[in-house]
């Protein structure tokens, strides 16, 4: 039950963070636990092995949709390309100082 | 050439970063020199978590590929630090500025062969791997951390390997060695370069005191 509950929480930490597939990890050990305090559980007790198995279910439609619909793009950066115009004009003043020096 | 850049996560490799490496002509009233540039920036998804805006710059004698400038400008995670290296003959002026610390300015003499790192990838795609013997190494001399450090290179030989839009290209594979806590590991610091005349750098494996990772080509173009 605890294990369950610790892989079910670092499923949904996993999940939000992008890491990718590596959230199956947690994910996977969430629904083994799940199962096996499933399996173990009175009829009465069911419920919250349940609950762990659903988030666990829901975290991994999460995870593969992600992984198939999100693309790995770099965001456009303007003050970072702001930054490189700079740094260029930048160079070329040192560049023609380090000329005078020579 | 564009990269994917992933970093070893508890054994999966996790896709991080783009890298993209390119070059232009710059000219000043006197010289043109060849602008060579490595920019690394986080994907979308991991900018809310730990951004990384890092560029590498060095500008270049087009003809011998011999560095008159270096630039390093990181931020990691809102850690900052800037680098500037000028080369004058055998002499090396270096000014650092690190996050919430005052400039730092060094003085260093070099050899006469001394490379950056960024126009060090470059000079190694001149090398005539052809003729080298499996084991055979290359000494090298760099610039990094206000200091000259030697480079070995280590050909091991070659391998196919994926070049992403080129498809699947026979390479040489060369081990890199440095005196320096930047690298860590023997053979764990891998360069694969297109076994043709352009020597595209293919796959980089790289393994640093907080991890391990790689960069992958997913495109090159106008090489």
């Amino acid at each position: 039950m605890i294990l369950s509950v610790v892989f079910g929480l670092l499923g949904i930490a996993f999940t939000i963070l992008p890491l990718d597939t590596l959230a199956f990890l947690p994910i996977g050990f969430a629904l083994v636990f799940g199962l096996l305090t499933l399996k173990q559980s009175q009829d009465s007790q069911k419920k919250f092995p349940k609950i762990i198995l659903t988030i666990a279910a829901l975290c991994s439609a999460v995870v593969l949709g992600k992984t198939l619909l999100v693309k790995d793009e770099v965001a456009t950066d303007t003050q970072f390309e702001q930054q490189k115009i700079e740094t260029k004009q930048e160079a070329k003043k040192e560049l023609e100082e380090i000329e005078g020096l020579e | 050439m564009v990269y994917a850049g992933s970093y070893n996560m508890s054994g999966l490799m996790t896709q991080l970063a783009q890298v993209t490496m390119s070059t232009e002509t710059v000219s000043t009233s006197k010289n043109a020199y060849l602008h060579l540039s490595c920019e690394l920036s986080t994907y979308s998804k991991w900018d809310s978590f730990f951004k990384i805006r890092d560029i590498y710059e060095s500008y270049v004698n087009p003809a011998n590929l011999k560095p008159s400038l270096y630039k390093r400008s990181i931020d990691e995670g809102g850690y900052t630090k800037k680098e500037k290296y000028a080369f004058k003959g055998n002499t090396v002026n270096s000014t650092t500025k690190r996050k919430n610390k005052p400039e730092t300015q060094k003085k260093f003499t070099i050899g006469a062969s001394t490379q950056d790192v960024i126009s060090l990838l470059y000079k190694v795609r001149t090398i005539d791997f052809s003729k080298f013997k499996v084991g055979q190494t290359q000494n090298l001399m760099i610039v990094f951390d206000e200091k000259q450090i030697p480079v070995t290179l280590r050909f091991m030989g070659k391998e196919t390997v994926n070049a992403g839009n080129l498809g699947k290209k026979e390479c040489y594979k060369l081990s890199i060695g440095a005196k320096t806590d930047a690298l860590r590991g023997k053979d764990k610091n891998l360069i694969w370069l297109t076994a043709d005349a352009k020597k595209i750098p293919a796959l980089l494996k790289f393994s640093i005191p907080v991890g391990t990772g790689q960069l992958t080509l997913t495109s090159a173009t106008g090489i």
